[in-house]
This record gives C-alpha cells, structure tokens and sequence, in this order.
C-alpha cells in the first residue's frame, strides 16, 4: 500500500470541486466581465476620446487581476475551510492521500481553473470593450503577474483556512483581506496618490498597486522598472508562505 | 502487528487515557472495544492514527496508510457525485474494477453513485465509507461507532454484510460500538475501557467467565422472581433484568428448574457482553493488568 500522492485523477476532482462551488464561478468568471464593462460604459463616458482606449485597457488590467484574487483567496479560502470544517482533508488523509500531494493537485486544479477563467475574460473583453492591442512582452508579464497572484493567494488563503479550521472566520478574512486589497491598490477606482500617507505605504508593499498603476504605460511600448514591482511580489510571497508553513507544520499527523 | 504500552493522552490537565500495561494487537485479531462515553474509545483509535498527542509508545511496522478506519465523522465534498469522490479515493474507474463493483453491489449502493453526498441517508453515509475502507483491504481496521444512530433493520443488515465480508480473511479489525449484540457476531476479544483506564483485555470468553461465570440467566426484574431467585448468585445488570451467575452445570439446572416450573420466561446466554461489561467495570482494582498480559499473549 503506497501513500497516495497527486495524481490526474486527484486534479480532476479538484477541478470538479472548484466549478461544483457557485459562488467561485460567480466572483471569478461573471464579476470581472460585468465590473469591467459597467465601469467602462459609465465612467468612461467623461473621459476624453484621446485616452479612453488606454483608460479602458487600465480597466481591463485592473479588473483582471479580480480573477486570481475571487479564484484563489475567496473561492478556495471558502472551499477548504468548508473542507476542514467537516474534516474533509482529515478523511482524505486517513484514505493515504499525503497533506502535500493533496496540496500540489489543489493548486495545479486552480491553476488550470484559472487559465480557463482568464480565457473567457480575455475573449469577453475582446467583444465588449475597446482594448489596445499589446505588444507580446506586455502580454506575458501581465499573464505571468496573473499566475504569480494566483499562487501567492492560493498560498495565504490555504495557510488562513488551515489555521483557522472554520468556514466564517476564514470567509470573513479573505473577504477583508479582498476587500482592502481592491481599496488601496487602486483597483476601485481611488487612486494611491489620493490615500493617507501610511496606507500608501501599505499600498507600495503590494504588488497589486504596481499592476494597476503602472502596467498599462507598457502596454503598447516602453520599458518598466520592475524591480519596486518584483519586491512587492516576493514580500507578499514570503508572508504567505510564512503562514502556510505554520499552518501546515501545526497540523502533521504524529506518525510519520 | 500493534503493540501499546505506557500510553497516555490528555485533553489539558485532564488524563483521557492511561494504558500502563502492554496490548499487542495481533494478525487476524477480531477486538471489540467496550466502555461507557468518555472512556477513550476513540481517544485510542485517534492514538493509533496519530492524531493525538501522547506519551508512551504504539510500536507498529504498519505505515499510517495501511491502517483504515471509519470514524464516528465521516464527510466528503457535495460538490460532485458520490462515484466521482469514490473513484478519486480508489484511484480506479468503479465500473472497470470488478472488486470495487462487487463491494458496491454487496452493499447495495449502486443507486447512490450519482447522487451528492449531502442528500444520501444515515445509513447510505455509513455504507460509502464501509466500502471505501474494505476497498483498502488493509491489515489493520479500525471501526468507530459504525452503526450508532441507525435503525434496527439497517445495522443488523450492515453487521451481517460485514461479518460475511470478513469471513475467511486474516485482517486484524478493532470495533468500538454500544451496541453489544453486533460486537458477539464478530469480535473474539474484548478490550474494556472504564474512564480513561484498561479494565481488560482477553478473549470474550475467558472475560465472561472470569466476570460472569459458565453462563448467566437473565429474567425480568419483578418481587415475584426477586422472591424465586433469592438464594442464587446475582449479577449486576439493567435495572429490568436480574442476572443469575451460574459458576457450573449443576446451579444452572437448579434454576432453571425453578423457572420452568414456575412458569418465568428467562433467557440464557455464554456470552452476554453487557452484563460482563456491567460487571467488569465495577471491579476494575482486582482485574486490571491482570488479564491484560494475558490477553496480549494469546
């Protein structure tokens, strides 16, 4: 009797885990395309003609990264801590499956998850709204940003449910933790600049802000400094690792 | 396979199990486990498992995948069919593996496989995770209160599949249930938990015979057999039942005879394991340890 590891089989029933939960495939898939076409067809409208499709590309960047962010830290927040809370895993792992195999196919089932999400948003915002066409490096740092957010929000929204073990306080977490990141990285609408000094501190921490801010100027053309942006990122990265290894390394089973 | 000795588990500053003595669970072991709630049933099987923290030692050569259990909980996602949640636990495609296809037909959860896991009945609950478990077909098993809270009907039914299904087999399955008529059907030792502490340890029937005698009469507890069966040994049993001890042939027959002539219904039994159970647990100070390393040597 081997120990069971990450297996096609595992990922597929992951994958049917993710789309099995409605509320994943309404903030992931809907909520983006919606958000992003309801900004562009009312605020827009008071923008001059010259800068609208730019603006509307920053719409686009912007609202795309609500997709890693509904994907990963709401929706498998939600969903694991469900899990844990039925002691789901718990039931998995006494059948021989490993903590971490059971972890690898989570993430590689989000990962796939997200692909196809972020095809349909791409293709959505194709038809609806009026995006400048990027050069191919743009494309694969945005692409490679999205990526990188999902894994980042997989990590910490995993860490916080494992930790917490309950469907609310992990939901009400992820929620907050959702909630200011759209605030102060500008995703909402309200620009950085315009925030309290501290909070822009907090703001410039994230990489989130970098991407809203910032990745619609090499959209078409131009070079970026990404080293603030790439700094942001591996902060992010280490705190959430940070939490998911104390989560991970609380919950070991004795026997090993 | 499974040795025990000098276990301890607390919840805080509270003891919820002491093993001093040594207990060796062995191959093709059939060990019902007995005690009153909180006795540490399934702090035991949480021990084994490695979900506790403890001190002492569970020595095994078995890796934690080659123990299956069925907890007292057992839940999986509803956010697919059952037959998607038990091929991904199996790793197989049900239809194609004729064991798992059997099993399933066995038990009669065909119909449940389309189903979600949330809407399938107590019982339905109860039979997927016995099938997944005996799908695993590991040396050592663990039960945890199988059939508690299902009908009548129901558990005789799962008892009989299960008893069936072990027939022949040299697994090593431990049972914890209250529900003492299903442990007679399969188990032939018994492991006696009394608040936190080993009561005993030894086949069913040395215990009964140690704690019982050869055999035990059992009638209804009313003045007019108070009044008949005065002068015999008693038993502590249910409030509703007097139990008669009978150490040889000869008290048997006398009371009986009594009975009979008397007109009383009685029932008589070799292995009573409620009333054993009643008695062992009064006398845990005289019987402690005592049969335990017996009971690890046989």
């Amino acid at each position: 009797m081997k120990r069971k590891l990450c297996t096609v089989r595992l990922i597929t029933y992951e994958i049917k885990n993710i789309c099995g939960n409605p509320f994943t495939v309404f903030f992931s898939t809907i909520f983006p395309i919606l958000m992003s076409y309801i900004i562009s067809q009312t605020y827009m409208r008071q923008v001059p003609d010259a800068v609208r499709p730019a603006a509307i590309t920053g719409i686009f960047i912007t609202m795309g990264m609500v997709v890693p962010m509904s994907i990963f830290l709401i929706g498998h927040g939600a969903n694991y801590s469900q899990e844990l809370e039925k002691d789901v895993p718990l039931r998995m792992n006494l059948f021989g499956f490993s903590q971490s195999g059971m972890i690898i196919a989570k993430a590689i089932a989000n990962l796939i998850f997200l692909t196809g999400v972020l095809l349909i948003y791409v293709a959505a915002s194709c038809l609806l709204l009026d995006i400048l066409i990027p050069q191919a490096s743009a494309v694969a740092v945005y692409a490679l940003t999205l990526y990188g957010f999902g894994v980042i929000f997989f990590i910490l929204s995993h860490g916080i449910a494992t930790l917490v073990k309950k469907f609310g306080p992990t939901y009400a977490i992820t929620m907050m933790l959702y909630f200011i990141f759209m605030i102060i990285c500008g995703m909402m609408g309200i620009q950085t600049e315009l925030l309290p000094k501290g909070m822009q501190t907090i703001a410039y921490t994230l990489p989130m802000t970098y991407v809203s801010k910032d990745f619609v100027d090499f959209w078409q053309e131009g070079s970026y400094n990404f080293a603030p942006f790439l700094q942001a990122m591996l902060f992010m990265g280490a705190v959430s690792g940070i939490v998911l290894i104390f989560s991970v390394r609380k919950e070991k089973r004795m026997i090993k | 396979m499974l040795t025990i000795n000098n276990l301890e588990v607390k919840y805080g500053s509270q003891t919820a199990l002491s093993i001093r003595q040594p207990i060796t669970l062995q191959q093709g072991d059939r060990i019902g486990i007995i005690g009153s709630n909180g006795a540490g049933k399934t702090t035991l099987i949480k021990s084994v498992l490695g979900l506790n923290s403890y001190t002492g030692s569970i020595l095994t050569e078995l890796a934690p995948e080659e123990i299956a259990v069925h907890m007292q909980q057992n839940n999986y996602v509803s956010t697919m069919s059952v037959r998607s949640v038990m091929e991904t636990i199996l790793n197989t495609n049900i239809k194609k593996n004729k064991k798992v296809w059997d099993l399933i037909k066995f038990f009669e959860f065909e119909q449940c496989l389309s189903k979600k896991y949330t809407v399938l009945s107590g019982g339905q609950k109860q039979r997927m995770t016995i099938i997944l478990v005996l799908c695993k077909d590991a040396p050592l098993v663990f039960f945890d209160e199988v059939t508690t809270g299902l009908d009548f009907e129901t558990r005789q039914r799962l008892m009989e599949k299960m008893v069936d299904w072990y027939k022949e087999k040299d697994t090593t399955i431990c049972i914890v249930s209250h529900y003492y008529e299903e442990l007679e059907q399969l188990v032939d030792k018994l492991l006696i938990l009394e608040a936190g502490k080993v009561v005993d340890f030894d086949k069913k029937e040395v215990l009964f015979h140690k704690y019982c005698g050869k055999t035990v009469i059992t009638l209804e507890n009313n003045n007019q057999n108070r009044n008949l069966v005065l002068d015999f040994p008693q038993l502590k049993a249910s409030s509703h039942v007097i139990a008669l001890s009978c150490k040889d042939m000869e008290t048997e027959k006398k009371i009986t005879d009594i009975l009979i002539r008397e007109n009383v219904n009685f029932k008589r039994s070799n292995c009573d394991i409620e009333i054993m159970f009643m008695n062992a647990k009064t006398q845990p100070s005289l019987h402690m340890g005592e049969g335990l390393l017996k009971g690890a040597m046989s």
